[in-house]
C-alpha cells in the first residue's frame, strides 16, 4: 500500500521535532576551530594585530558568501586567502607602518626588547623584512609565511594547491630569497 | 650516492619524522648532508627571528560576533527577492515564505508519498533523526538524542490531508484535478494494473510557542536556545496538495503486496506563509535549531535562490545524483543500487518518475509522459 505517513497531522510537528538536539552551526564550528589559524597567517605577514583582525575577518566573510562551511576545501581555501589578502595588504598599505609602531610601543604586548628604543628597533625591523617581503614573488612569499605561520607542510601544500613533496624545496628557496632581499635592503 | 636534496633537509628540520628510512640511513652516514642540513636549518633559524612578530592572542568568539553580526547586515540589506516583493506587495500580511528548510521537508513529503525503492524510503529520513546516518549528512551528526520537541500548536484546517485509494484512472483524475499522465511505453518487469492514490489539498499550521518548546526541551532534557521573539507567536502555513499517484507493481492481496515497480506522482508546489517572522529569521532559527544536520544545513545556506530551489535529500553512500532535463526542463536524476528516480518541476507542478529501474528506463518514462 502506499505509505503517505508524512501527511499525517505530525508532518509539521515531526518534522520541527527533528530538530531537536544541539549540533554547532558549521560556519561557528569551522570559524573557532580555524580563526586562530588564520589570523596567525595575517598576523605574521602584516605584524599588525588590528589589520590582521581585519583581514581574517574578511576572509570569513568572503568564504560565507561563496561557500559551504562543511567543504572539505574549507581549511585550504581559508589558509590562502588570508596569506593572499594579507600580502596585498602590505603592497598596499601605508598606514600599516604607523598602526604597528604603535602596537609595537603598547606595553601590554609582550617582546623580546625591553627599552623602548629597543622597541621601536624591533618594529623598524619587521617593517624593514615586509618591505623586502613584498618585493619577493607571490608563491615564494606565501609558502614562506604560511610555513612560518605554523601550518604543516601538509596544510601549506593543500593551500597553495601543491605537492608535499614540494613545500620543503620552496620553502628553502624562500627563506633564501627573503635573506637577500633583506641583506640587499640592508647594507653592511 | 645520491644525496639528499634541500628541500627534504629543510622538511627534516620542521618535520623529522617525514625522513624515510632510506633517507634517515643515508643522513645519518653522509659527511655532505649533514653540514648541508646545518647551513639550511640555520637559514631556517634566521628567517624565523625576522619574522618575529610579539605575542598575540586573537579572541575568536569576540571576532565571530562582529562577523556574525556584518552577516547578518549584509543579509538584511540584500534587496528583498522578487517573491518577497510580489508577496508583500499582494498581501502584506501574511507574508508568504518559503524556507529551504520547510522545502527540504516538503520534498520528503512528496517522496515519501511515492512509498517507492530504497531511495524514497531513505529520503523522508532526513526528518527522522533515528534514521539519520542513511541520509546526505554524516552519521556522527546525529549521535545525540532523539527527543521530540514541542514547538508550538499545529492545527490542520478543515482536516488532514487525506490519501485516497482508487483503482479507476478516471475517478482520480477527477479526485485530484491533476491530469492522469501515462508513459508511451512500459519497461520490461512493469506491468499493470495500476493503483491511484490521491491526497487531497491540505492547510497546516505551526504557531511557535517559546513556553512550549522551553516546557518539552525541559522535560526531554535537551538545551535549547531561548527562541527569538521575532519567532515566538509566528504562524506558518503549509498549502499542500493535491496530489496524484500512480503505482504499478503493488499486489491487491497482502499476500502479493511488494514494492511498486514504479511510480509516477505530481503535486502542486506547496507553499509555506508566515503570519510574522520574514524568510531569513525563519530559515537563521531553523537551521540552527539542534538536531539540524550541519551538512545538510549548508547545504540549504548554500542555495542561492531558497524560493525557487526544491532541496532533495539524498542518502550519502546509497545514492548519486545528476542534473539532467526532461523535455527541456532541468532535473535531478537519483541514481541507487535499488533503482532510480528523475524529479522536476515545471508550471507549478512538481514531478517525480521512480521505480526499480534504471536511470535511462526512468528517463525515458519521463520524458514520454503524455
Amino acid at each position: 500500500m502506499l505509505q503517505m505517513q508524512a501527511w499525517r497531522p505530525t508532518v509539521t510537528h515531526a518534522a520541527l521535532g527533528a530538530i531537536n538536539h544541539r549540533v554547532p552551526d558549521p560556519f561557528e564550528r569551522l570559524f573557532l576551530q580555524e580563526y586562530p589559524k588564520v589570523v596567525a597567517i595575517a598576523y605574521r605577514v602584516l605584524a599588525d594585530r588590528t589589520a590582521a583582525e581585519d583581514v581574517a575577518q574578511e576572509v570569513f566573510l568572503k568564504f560565507h558568501r561563496s561557500h559551504s562551511p562543511d567543504s572539505e576545501h574549507a581549511s585550504g581555501w581559508l589558509h590562502a586567502a588570508a596569506v593572499h589578502s594579507a600580502l596585498n595588504v602590505i603592497r598596499g598599505d601605508r598606514r600599516r607602518a604607523q598602526r604597528e609602531t604603535a602596537h609595537a610601543l603598547d606595553p601590554a604586548r609582550s617582546s623580546s626588547v625591553a627599552s623602548p628604543e629597543g622597541v621601536v628597533e624591533e618594529a623598524e625591523q619587521r617593517r624593514e623584512v615586509r618591505r623586502a617581503l613584498k618585493r619577493l614573488p607571490e608563491r615564494t612569499a606565501a609558502v614562506l609565511m604560511l610555513r612560518h605561520s605554523g601550518l604543516s607542510y601538509a596544510e601549506v601544500a593543500t593551500a597553495l594547491g601543491i605537492k608535499v613533496g614540494n613545500v620543503g624545496t620552496l620553502l628553502r628557496r624562500a627563506e633564501e630569497a627573503l635573506r637577500k632581499e633583506v641583506d640587499r635592503a640592508t647594507p653592511e | 650516492m645520491r644525496h639528499l636534496s634541500d628541500g627534504t633537509l629543510r622538511r627534516i628540520y620542521d618535520e623529522p619524522l617525514a625522513l624515510t628510512a632510506a633517507d634517515q640511513a643515508h643522513f645519518d652516514e653522509c659527511p655532505d648532508c649533514k653540514p648541508r642540513f646545518d647551513a639550511i636549518a640555520n637559514e631556517a633559524r634566521a628567517t624565523t627571528a625576522r619574522l618575529r612578530v610579539p605575542s598575540f592572542e586573537p579572541q575568536a568568539r569576540a571576532a565571530l560576533s562582529v562577523v556574525q553580526a556584518r552577516i547578518t547586515r549584509e543579509e538584511t540589506a540584500r534587496p528583498a527577492r522578487w517573491y518577497q516583493r510580489w508577496l508583500d506587495r499582494n498581501s502584506p500580511r501574511w507574508r508568504p515564505m518559503a524556507t529551504p528548510a520547510i522545502a527540504v521537508l516538503l520534498a520528503a513529503v512528496l517522496v515519501t508519498g511515492l512509498g517507492v525503492s530504497g531511495v524514497a524510503q531513505s529520503l523522508i529520513r532526513v526528518f527522522e533523526p533515528r534514521q539519520l546516518q542513511a541520509v546526505q549528512v554524516s552519521p556522527s551528526d546525529f549521535a545525540q538524542g532523539t527527543a521530540l520537541l514541542d514547538y508550538g500548536n499545529v492545527k490542520w484546517q478543515p482536516e488532514p490531508p487525506k490519501l485516497q485509494q482508487l483503482s479507476d484512472a478516471a475517478a482520480a483524475q477527477s479526485q485530484s484535478g491533476l491530469p492522469v499522465l501515462s508513459p508511451a511505453s512500459l519497461p520490461k518487469g512493469v506491468s499493470g494494473p495500476v493503483s491511484y492514490g490521491v491526497v487531497s489539498h491540505a492547510t497546516g499550521s505551526l504557531t511557535f510557542d517559546a513556553a512550549r518548546l522551553r516546557a518539552s526541551a525541559a522535560q526531554a532534557g535537551v538545551r535549547v536556545s531561548p527562541m527569538p521573539s521575532t519567532i515566538d507567536g509566528s504562524t506558518l502555513v503549509v498549502n499542500g496538495g493535491p496530489a496524484l499517484i500512480e503505482v504499478w507493481g503493488l499486489g491487491t492481496t497482502r499476500e502479493t503486496m511488494g514494492i511498486p515497480t514504479l511510480v509516477i506522482a505530481q503535486t502542486r508546489v506547496p507553499t509555506v506563509d508566515s503570519s510574522g517572522a520574514n524568510v531569513s529569521q525563519l530559515e537563521d532559527y531553523l537551521l540552527s535549531q539542534p538536531g539540524v544536520p550541519p551538512e545538510l544545513a549548508a547545504q540549504i545556506k548554500a542555495i542561492k535562490d531558497p524560493s525557487t530551489t526544491l532541496p532533495i535529500p539524498i542518502p550519502k553512500g546509497l545514492a548519486t545524483t545528476d542534473s539532467t532535463q526532461v523535455n527541456g526542463t532541468p532535473a535531478v536524476l537519483i541514481k541507487a543500487v535499488l533503482g532510480a528516480g528523475v524529479v522536476w518541476v515545471k508550471n507549478g507542478v512538481i514531478y517525480a518518475v521512480g521505480g526499480q529501474l534504471t536511470p535511462d528506463q526512468v528517463l525515458a518514462i519521463a520524458t514520454s509522459l503524455h
